[in-house]
């Protein structure tokens, strides 16, 4: 069986309780898309003993792709974030805040790449079908 | 775990509103989304790493050959 690297680095960050919002298509699939992504994107907080903490996950796990940011779209912040974004429980050890698809969206939208752009359908939808789903 | 198409929902009354469509006007399927909102989130991170892995495999496999 091919190991779960997805959650073991997910595990690692929060047993070293690294302040992070999920962002990107990490976010996007927790929230329900049913996309592809290949790596983690986070934002961090720039704490000193976070960062101090954060350096120590990067140099002891060894399992999937991490892509830190400080910032995202028009310079959201960690502390901006928390605002706009919600925690999941993944599992017992593994909670995580991860950014909601409305913001998501709004960040694709002004980012404009072929990428983000390519995924804004799939992301659209999944908000509406989501909040359809609340509704019921 | 596996999507194995459009979930057919048994309990709906053929006297009813229109069905849910499959897909969106831009062609989404929303069928598919419908799937993994109804997964938790843990299953949503499971089933996407067995399809990155099933990628990854597939492309080894292709740069061997």
């Amino acid at each position: 069986m091919q190991e779960r690297k997805l959650l073991v680095t997910l595990r690692s960050l929060c047993e070293h309780h690294i302040q992070f919002v999920l962002v990107g298509g990490l976010a996007a699939v927790l929230n329900g898309a049913p996309i592809h992504t290949y790596d983690i994107d986070l934002v961090y907080s720039r704490e000193p003993s976070n960062v101090a903490r954060l350096s120590n996950v990067l140099r002891e796990v060894n399992g999937y792709q991490l892509d830190l940011h400080t910032t995202i779209g028009q310079g959201l912040s960690y502390s901006d974030l928390l605002s706009l974004s919600d925690e999941m429980a993944i599992s017992e050890e593994i909670r995580v805040r991860v950014l909601n698809l409305e913001t998501l969206i709004s960040i694709k939208e002004r980012l404009g790449s072929e990428k983000d752009v390519a995924v804004l359908p799939i992301l659209r939808q999944t908000l509406r079908e989501s909040k359809k789903k609340s509704s019921i | 775990m596996r999507y194995a198409g459009a979930v057919v929902d048994s309990s709906v009354n053929p006297a009813d509103p229109a069905p849910l469509p499959d897909y969106s006007e831009d062609g989404v399927d929303l069928s598919l989304i419908r799937w993994t909102l109804s997964l938790i989130p843990l299953e949503r991170l499971q089933f996407l790493e067995d399809r990155i892995n099933d990628i990854l495999a597939i492309r080894e496999l292709n740069a061997r050959t």
